[in-house]
């Protein structure tokens, strides 16, 4: 324990030294752009690879990643949760929340009511279906229902 | 909330109007619905539904040395008429509303509000601050702390079940455009005991992965750990492959431990689930643009529970036309799926699902029609099918503004007929110079 302790400032000016050494290196890191150089056309699968051929500098990763593909659509979630300041160069934050948020009593598709090419939860008499889809796969309400939205859910759920 | 809502609104309009004048770029995102719905409930009556929406969201970017953004988004609904919605005649929400300063390097931020964290494992609402950077040699940390955002009180409960304070973060390490690794994690401070539901707390550790050998190649998947049951939580990986650019090839496969998992769904008691309990998904899809204009897809999944297996598979196309400003798609689904997941006493749970919808989008006006209908193998409340066909008509005032129209029709076995209609002003406007998001 002693030993620890007389070892405590060197192990503060070890990490001091790392972090400032981080830090130095830190404008070496690139930045990704706030938002895309130009607007994007709503109602498009977007294919990052039209335009763009090397690897992504913010993420490293290769664009041919990012291709707004059916499957890339179903799937967001998985890029969402490591890229989401890539998703945030073309997206405002208020895309996301069209679907998911944590308190609403309109269904995505009842707003966008206009935009049927729209991949949204719950479309058509989903009260009925969720009897159904509910036991079939309770974890894909547990992620969105299970820590928000949940007012329609207690108003029979008792 | 309803007084913080209308203070917030405020606020905001405070901020951005002053900002107008000086070199910031901000956005409103604002939408206005009136909706006029006739419910024919059997055995409930009829009821006649007014209830006025509006929805704001205000980006405004470029504030103080042009590095500081302001992001607020909520809505706020008045009953014209008979409640709509629960039993309150008002009722509004903050989805989110923060500040964030981006820093010049390494895609560093701060926030500070009410936002949305989604890092590897974690997906949480929280009041409070957020950190993250990237660091040298291809390392990552963020970080987040604060107050739980609540919901709804269960029945019979004077709290939602969740703890009120929550923290966690994610460190990761990236290796050129060919390996990602992360590891998360989330704890919430003890939750509150309930008297009518089992409750547990929510500390999860997990991993992530994403790694691309090839750039035709993709796998990336998450598990988690719950600390609480000290037993694995959930699986969830994709692989997709990519011959070409044309054509994905997507498997994917998730577990889920029901108890560990949903251990903090206290509206069905997930802390009291039975821990052998398991749910598992296995599934492919493929998806090929033979051109410009037309792409298909097909998918096959099959779930497998305690209460018995089932299977999904169909196929969709979707077709894009006049420089793709008419847009329109088919699609069908079948479900086989025995008792264990019908509803009632029905002997299956099995239903087709046929869905088609067409819309077309000028710079002057814009319509959509969409039908989708489920057809029962076994009738639901002695109705053989749910469907619904929404037609919607607008015009582009300015092009920023605009007027449109929906009116729905619909029978299914929770309505003998549910008719809507709906008026929808929208205003969507960018004020920069450059690019922009949508």
């Amino acid at each position: 324990m002693k030993c620890l302790q007389a070892m405590l400032p060197f192990l503060l000016l070890a990490v001091l030294t790392v972090i400032l050494a981080a830090c130095a290196q830190m404008k070496a890191i690139p930045n990704l752009p706030a938002s895309h150089p130009e607007a994007l056309a709503a109602g498009q699968q977007v294919n990052c690879t039209e335009c763009h051929a090397d690897p992504q500098k913010g993420t490293m990763k290769e664009m041919t990643a990012f291709n707004h593909s059916p499957s890339f659509v179903k799937n967001h979630s998985f890029y969402a949760a490591t890229d989401d300041r890539l998703c945030s160069t073309c997206h405002k934050r208020s895309f996301c929340n069209d679907c998911h948020t944590n308190k609403v009593e309109m269904k995505p598709s009842t707003r966008y009511g206009y935009r049927p090419d729209r991949e949204m939860p719950h479309r058509g008499n989903f009260m009925t279906m969720h009897k159904i889809e509910g036991k079939l796969d309770p974890a894909s309400c547990y992620r969105c229902h299970g820590r928000a939205n949940n007012e329609r859910c207690v108003a029979c759920h008792r | 909330m309803k007084r913080s809502l209308c203070y917030l609104y405020a606020a905001a309009f405070l901020f951005i109007l002053p900002a107008a004048g000086y070199a910031v770029d901000y956005s409103v995102d604002a939408t206005t619905i009136l909706r006029l719905e006739k419910l024919d409930i059997p055995g409930a009556g009829k009821d006649t539904l007014l209830p006025a929406t509006q929805f704001l969201g205000v980006d405004v970017e470029k504030l103080a040395d042009g590095n500081l953004s302001l992001h607020f988004y909520g809505w706020e609904r008045v009953d014209l008429s008979d409640n709509s919605y629960n039993n309150s005649k008002a009722d509004g929400s903050l989805t989110y509303g923060y500040l964030q300063y981006r820093f010049k390097q390494a895609n560093a931020d701060v926030r500070a509000g009410r936002f949305f964290v989604h890092e590897g494992i974690v997906s949480e609402q929280v009041d409070g601050i957020s950190v993250r950077s990237d660091l040298p040699l291809g390392f990552g940390l963020s970080a987040f702390g604060g107050a739980t955002v609540h919901t709804e009180h269960l029945y019979g409960e004077s709290s939602d079940g969740k703890g009120d304070s929550i923290f966690g973060g994610r460190a990761n390490y990236r290796y050129k455009g060919v390996l990602e690794l992360g590891v998360s994690g989330v704890y919430e401070s003890n939750v509150p005991i309930l008297i009518n539901y089992a409750n547990g707390n929510r500390r999860l550790v997990g991993g992530d992965i994403w790694f691309s050998p090839h750039k035709m190649i993709e796998i990336m998947g998450r598990s988690s750990y719950n600390a609480e049951t000290s037993e694995v939580a959930e699986h969830n990986y994709l692989l997709n492959i990519k011959p070409t650019p044309q054509l994905v090839v997507s498997g994917q496969f998730s577990e889920q431990n029901d108890r560990s998992f949903q251990y903090s769904w206290a509206m069905f008691s997930g802390a009291a689930l039975n821990p052998d309990f398991k749910s598992r998904a296995t599934g492919i899809n493929a998806s090929y643009e033979i051109n410009s204009y037309v792409g298909l897809a097909v998918d096959y999944k099959h779930y497998r529970r305690e209460i018995g297996n089932a299977d999904r598979y169909g196929a969709d196309a979707r077709f894009h036309f006049l420089n793709n400003t008419l847009r329109s798609g088919i699609g069908y689904h079948y479900l086989q799926a025995g008792s264990g997941f019908a509803i009632g006493s029905n002997p299956s749970a099995s239903y087709h699902e046929l869905r088609g919808y067409v819309l077309h989008d000028t710079k002057s006006y814009f319509a959509a029609a969409d039908a989708i209908g489920f057809l029962f193998k076994d009738k639901v409340q002695n109705e053989n099918s749910a469907w619904e066909g929404i037609f919607s008509l607008g015009y582009h005032i300015t092009p920023a503004l605009a007027l449109s129209g929906d009116i729905s029709y619909g029978r299914n076995p929770e309505f003998t007929e549910e008719t809507k209609g709906l008026v929808r002003l929208t205003y969507n406007m960018t004020f920069d110079g450059k690019g922009g998001k949508k």
